[in-house]
């Protein structure tokens, strides 16, 4: 043991040597400093940052996988996001540390006193990365797309209120308008979530119906046309992607100079969580954004030697949560009648009464879930809007936490005892309490979280089966035939984090309103309270109505205990501290988001 | 021969059609679809999903589906496209594959370039201690997980720095003379290539000194001896020769296996091959990429087969197909 | 590929010694087969034995107990003072975020045997809750290490072979007697029956192995007890090994069916299926055999593939590939080594026994060797 760690440490020092001589030559070897030779645009968008830097340098990220597609528009998940939100931008965008919205290919815009109809006044001057100029026919073709019922991208979720889409006009070059039939306090966030794509080179594609395939990974490089601060340098399949400026971006510094800073933004594809993490060590990636709880300790004691720094971005704004399935037939089916329960009868009686899921939530002990997988890095966490969201954080929020006695108090009151003596409750009519659970077994955390509730369930005498199954099989479970008792899951952040992405959680009608999806009408006084009260939050633009109907939603979930919250991790991500302007969010695109402002520090 | 090679090329398309068949049907059978793959984002409606579904044709039966995969194959050579990408699945895949079959062939180098010599040694010294220590190396390698195995050769690379810690290029490959590049490749390819490589060796060790015992014993070599030739000749010049042969013909049925074997040291090593693709692609349901993978793997398979069978035609005069 | 090992039958081996009596010696002539033999037995004695050697059982947590070091067995205390009975320290975490744990040196907590714990049933039937060895209540003995709930690596890793050691026996019962029927009616029969049978094993042959395995997988819903979980392993595997073992009985049937005894039996009117079952698949035992030996490891390291994929036997049930690949991770390979390596050896040392095992058999069973002569 002990010679190993001699081995070790003289080892990291050799490979930190190794990293040193690698880092210097990047990115200076070839060319000389970028100089801008380009005239900035009329409008310029001068960008927030923490301090104005340096052209140069290289920025390599560790990515999971690579982009599907370079079609902004229609990829969905993170890998490919995380690239295309860098090459494409929208008339707005958030700041991912105050979550304000701010303007980007819009110079300003003002709402209705109705808060039907938002007039974007677009920037001067702006233009694609081929030097086309960038005006409001390409925002029509962009919501033309979005809104195409046979594409249906997901954007156009948010773009149809209540079932009604969204109509937009641009009154001229420079102005574009978004009227919706009903107010929406979201409807920047969900008009910013349209990239603005470039219609000269697009419309062909898209009137031969062909729109879903263009800009795929197959299209060669150079004539991929962006909107956003970076264009696609070089692309290889599955292993990297390698994305350079763009020289006509309309951000600028304080200074005047134009963004982005780096020469070249690298997605350097490593599957496995391992081979990211010793490629990090190795020196041969700058910044990994999805890093374990186990690791935090070796990134930690290692931040010097190798020259990065671990930022503590606080709890993720992923969530994990178990509840009961109390899904009824909706449509008499399989011998089926409606309104049966899916789960049997007596476990429809304890899953409905409230008493049973509080004491379920009382059962679970965090702080030992939070010691075991979690390695003591995360926090309990009691909404959606965990303690990492600052704008929408309540600390006033509380859940049910460890309290057996009461649990077994509680599962007493409702008559359940042990009455074989096998250690496990049976109830009233002496069925004995007992359920399985599913979650997604590929995920290591959950499987554990599951192995642990299971453990502190039968400590109250209820006795649980963990069912860990592949994720499909779950969503399928979940979301179309209600084969399960208990679900572990998690949510994931959309961005902005606000209360009204949720509803498709809150609301009874909700597809991801996951213990009863899909209510035709709100099936008890609580959820049609909560219904009622995600309508007011959503249509006011008034933050301080917009919290109290948001605690006042949660309350009653965390009363009723339709969800039980289980620990939220605490989210560390280690970049080379030769980088600056490196602010982290919790948010999706977490070390990237501002990635037209990091810089490398010019060495001493 | 020419007749030959034609007969076996045109019986592989009933048999690619049943892999597909076969496929198809493990596909359907397995519970939910690509969409589901969308749950966790709490943004995307069921009205969403509903269009998507049609977009991609799984709203339709089955049968239906297959049918017009078939027809688009046979008509168009179209293999149809994958859901998550939106390009055809051939043009995913070609890269892949052909990282695969690089690796497969830099694996079989491995395994022959050791097994050969070592064989021999093995056969030449039989019964010694290198003939048993030989051996009994080879068997603790392919007893090892490649699991485990995988993991603590990349802690290996990390932890010296003599090897890049998986992937397949460096960042500045493109800038690489073509040595250099060459050289790079060589470098990212050594792990997993041994990794994979090493498994196969016991087996092919333990034939290779086989064959030559057995060509040892054979008169002509007998002859050799007692016409007073140097031992080393005899078995050099005359035995090695012989014993290879057999070795020749199941060159083709090792890189078969080795597309196979691949699969986990393409995860573990990042190797963005064939394996890699299907895995996720199977993990998300991604149809038609997974039907194409299969196909396309079994289609390496078949080929390693039809190149075996050619190869011993070729080593073995005896043997006549008509 | 399996290639069949000719068989040549050789007329001039010892008159003096019965088949068996020449295998047995033959086979004695390789230690390392006579060290794998007796290795396997000891292993599947373990495992058969599983709840009686371990202290704990395989899903019992302790909180305060996690990521655990091995507790090392002593004999000689703090003062250099000599204990007859092995005794352990107890324990305490020591830095609660690097996990990691000292001994107290005033606690001596000494091994008992015969002690109560965790009822159980030994063999399935007799029902006990004595254990071999354990400690007082309050300590925990952890012999080769906890993992990461405080469960006792060593107890996870006995009941964890009940299910390695047995999908390969399980899985070659089935896929052998799958081969062996049907190669042996393809090739005993013939015509379409033989066509149907023999496009089927190709079918089968071409599709990589791991790439079937991963889809065949999918089909079956993952929540099933793990008991079916098990049952659908083996399932698959078989599945996907019966194919090659049948190519090669038919072409070995196809000669035998010629020899006299046949036309024999077929003249006195027995079955065919009798006539497959009782006179022509005996002659390919030997063969078999060998091939069964050798194709068992292919069966654990499968298990271990699909918990690599993360659809094998799934927590809290305890197999060796699902142990191993839950301490795939830098963490444990630097910090707490004892979970990889403790199912990483298990692993090893059952598949190195089975081929050395296995290598052993061939020669003994090999003809072409005659004992004495030199190759």
């Amino acid at each position: 043991m002990r010679h190993l760690n001699v081995f070790m440490t003289r080892s990291i020092t050799m490979s930190t040597l190794l990293a040193l001589i690698g880092g210097c030559s990047a990115g200076s070897k070839r060319e000389g400093a970028y100089v801008d030779h380009l005239p900035l645009p009329a409008d310029t968008m001068l960008t927030k940052m923490i301090e104005p830097g340096v052209y140069g340098g290289r920025f390599v990220i560790g990515a999971t996988a690579g982009p599907k597609t370079f079609n902004s528009l229609m990829g969905n998940e993170t890998s490919t996001t995380d690239v295309t939100q860098r090459l494409f931008s929208a008339l707005t965008d958030i700041d991912y540390v105050t979550q304000d919205d701010i303007g980007v290919l819009a110079k300003s815009w003002e709402t209705s006193t109705d808060g039907l109809t938002t007039t974007f006044h677009l920037r001067r001057g702006a233009a694609f990365s081929d030097g086309h100029p960038i005006t409001s026919a390409d925002m029509m073709f962009s919501f033309d797309v979005v809104m195409d019922p046979e594409l249906h991208p997901s954007m156009q979720d948010g773009l149809t209120i209540d079932g009604v889409p969204a109509t937009y006009s641009a009154p001229d070059s420079f102005t574009f308008v978004v009227h919706t039939t009903k107010a929406d306090a979201l409807i920047l966030a969900h008009t910013g979530s349209v990239n603005i794509m470039p219609k000269h080179k697009l419309e062909a594609a898209y009137k031969a119906g062909q729109f879903a395939s263009a800009y795929g990974t197959d299209t060669p490089p150079e004539s991929l046309v962006t909107s956003g601060a970076f264009r696609v340098k070089s692309y290889v399949p599955d292993q990297q992607v390698v994305l350079a400026r763009n020289p006509y971006w309309l951000g600028v510094d304080a200074k005047g100079q134009r963004l982005p800073y780096l020469d070249e933004l690298v997605f350097l594809v490593a599957k496995d969580q391992n081979v990211a993490a010793l490629k990090f060590h190795a020196g041969e990636l700058d910044g990994l954004d999805n890093v374990k709880p186990e690791d935090y300790k070796a990134f930690t004691d290692n931040q010097q030697k190798e020259g990065f720094t671990l930022h503590d971005v606080g709890p993720s704004f992923n969530t994990n949560f178990f509840w009961f399935n109390l899904n009824r037939v909706k449509e008499a089916k399989d011998g089926r009648r409606i309104g049966e329960p899916y789960v049997s009868a007596a476990q429809y009686s304890w899953f409905s009464d409230k008493r049973f899921r509080q004491a379920m939530s009382m059962a679970v002990d965090r702080e030992g879930i939070i010691r075991g997988p979690f390695y003591g890095f995360a926090f309990k966490n009691w909404s959606t809007m965990t303690s990492g969201n600052k704008k929408w954080f309540d600390p006033e929020l509380t859940g049910l936490d460890y309290n057996p006695s009461e649990a077994k108090r509680l599962l007493a009151s409702m008559g359940m005892k042990d009455t074989n003596g096998d250690g496990f409750l049976e109830d009233a009519k002496g069925r004995p309490v007992q359920f399985t659970m599913i979650t997604n077994g590929d995920n290591k955390l959950r499987t554990d979280m599951i192995n642990l509730v299971k453990d502190d369930l039968a400590k109250v005498g209820i006795k649980m089966i963990p069912s860990p199954l592949d994720f499909n099989t779950m969503i399928t479970k979940v979301r179309s035939d209600f084969s399960y008792e208990a679900a572990l899951l998690g949510l994931g952040s959309a961005v902005p984090s606000d209360p009204g992405m949720g509803q498709n959680v809150w609301k009874s009608s909700g597809l991801t309103h996951y213990w009863n999806i899909k209510q035709a009408k709100p099936e008890t006084p609580e959820e049609a309270r909560v219904d009622q009260l995600m309508a007011q939050n959503i249509l006011t633009q008034d933050i301080g109505v917009r919290k109290q109907t948001w605690r006042e939603v949660m309350q009653i979930v965390n009363d009723q205990c339709w969800l039980v919250w289980l620990p939220s991790q605490q989210m560390k991500l280690p970049v080379r501290s030769r980088f600056g302007n490196i602010q982290p969010s919790p948010m999706p695109h977490r070390i990237l988001w501002n990635a037209d402002r990091i810089f490398r520090k010019p060495s001493k | 021969m020419r007749t030959y090679i034609l007969r076996r090329l045109l019986q592989t398309i009933p048999l690619l059609l049943g892999i597909s068949a076969l496929t198809f049907l493990l596909l359907q059978a397995a519970p939910g679809d690509f969409l589901n793959t969308m749950a966790e984002n709490p943004a995307i409606s069921g009205a969403t999903l509903e269009q998507m579904r049609r977009n991609f044709g799984l709203d339709q039966p089955w049968y239906l589906q297959y049918f017009i995969y078939l027809k688009n194959i046979f008509l168009h050579f179209d293999f149809g496209e994958s859901f998550s990408r939106h390009q055809p699945v051939f043009s995913v895949l070609r890269t892949g594959l052909a990282n695969t079959l690089l690796l497969a062939t830099a694996a079989a180098a491995v395994t022959w370039g050791l097994a050969i010599p070592l064989g021999v040694i093995a056969a030449v010294r039989q019964y010694s201690l290198a003939d048993k220590g030989l051996s009994l190396m080879a068997f603790i390698w392919l007893s090892v997980p490649e699991v485990l195995s995988g993991l603590l050769l990349l802690f290996l690379a990390a932890k010296t720095g003599w090897f890049p810690i998986g992937g397949m290029r460096d960042l500045d490959h493109d800038y690489m003379s073509a040595w250099g590049r060459f050289a790079d490749l060589m470098r990212h390819l050594a792990l997993p290539a041994f990794v994979v490589g090493l498994v196969p060796l016991a087996s092919r060790m333990r034939q290779m000194r086989g064959n030559l015992l057995d060509v040892l014993r054979l008169d002509y070599v007998t002859t050799a001896r007692a016409k007073g030739l140097p031992e080393s000749k005899v078995i050099y010049k005359h035995a090695l020769r012989n014993a290879l042969n057999p070795l020749i013909t199941l060159f083709g049925f090792t890189l078969g296996s080795l597309v196979s074997g691949s699969f986990v040291a393409e995860y573990i090593f990042s190797w963005p091959g064939l394996g890699s693709i299907t895995l996720e692609a199977i993990q998300t349901q991604d149809q038609y990429l997974v039907m194409g993978a299969v196909l396309m793997a079994s289609g390496v398979l078949v080929l390693g087969n039809l190149i075996a069978d050619l190869l011993l035609a070729v080593a073995d005069p005896r043997i006549r197909y008509d | 590929m399996t290639e069949p090992p000719a068989i040549r039958l050789d007329e001039q081996s010892l008159p003096s010694l019965s088949p068996w009596q020449l295998f047995l010696r033959q086979f004695r002539r390789s230690t390392l087969a006579v060290v794998g033999g007796w290795l396997l037995l000891v292993l599947y004695s373990m495992a058969l034995l599983a709840p009686f050697l371990s202290p704990y059982g395989p899903e019992q947590m302790d909180r305060n107990r996690f990521f655990h070091p091995p507790t090392p067995l002593r004999w000689v205390d703090g003062d250099g003072r000599f204990h007859l009975g092995p005794f352990v320290y107890a324990t305490r975490l020591s830095d609660p975020s690097s996990l990691q744990y000292e001994e107290d040196r005033a606690r001596m907590l000494p091994l008992r045997f015969f002690v109560k714990g965790t009822p159980y049933r030994l063999f399935g039937m007799l029902a006990t809750d004595r254990h071999l060895f354990g400690v007082a209540e309050g300590g925990r003995v952890y012999l080769l290490g906890g993992d990461m709930f405080g469960r006792d690596v060593w107890s996870r890793l006995l009941h964890g072979a009940q299910i390695s050691l047995t999908v390969g026996l399980l899985g070659i019962a089935i896929s052998f007697s799958l081969g062996m029927l049907l190669g042996g009616i393809a090739g005993y029969v013939g015509g379409w029956v033989d066509t149907v049978i023999m496009r089927g094993t190709e079918l089968l042959l071409s599709i990589p192995g791991l790439y079937l395995i991963v889809a065949l997988r999918a089909v079956f819903p993952a929540d099933l007890p793990s008991q079916q979980v098990y049952l659908a392993i083996v399932a698959i595997l078989a599945f996907i090994g019966w194919a090659s073992l049948a190519r090669v009985i038919r072409g070995m049937v196809l000669s035998i069916r010629r020899a006299e005894y046949v036309a024999a039996a077929e003249a006195l009117g027995a079955s065919r299926l009798r006539i497959i079952v009782r006179h022509i698949l005996p002659n390919t035992m030997s063969f078999v055999i060998v091939a069964a030996t050798v194709a068992v490891p292919g069966y654990i390291l499968g298990e271990v593939f699909l918990s690599f994929l993360g659809v094998g036997v799934q927590e809290p049930a305890a197999s060796w590939g699902n142990m191993l690949n839950q301490a795939r991770s830098l963490r444990a390979l630097t910090s707490f080594p004892w979970m990889l390596f403790a199912p990483g050896a298990a692993i090893f040392l059952t598949v190195m026994a089975f081929n050395f095992f296995g290598d052993g058999l061939r020669d003994a069973l090999d003809p072409r060797k005659t004992p004495g002569g030199k190759g």
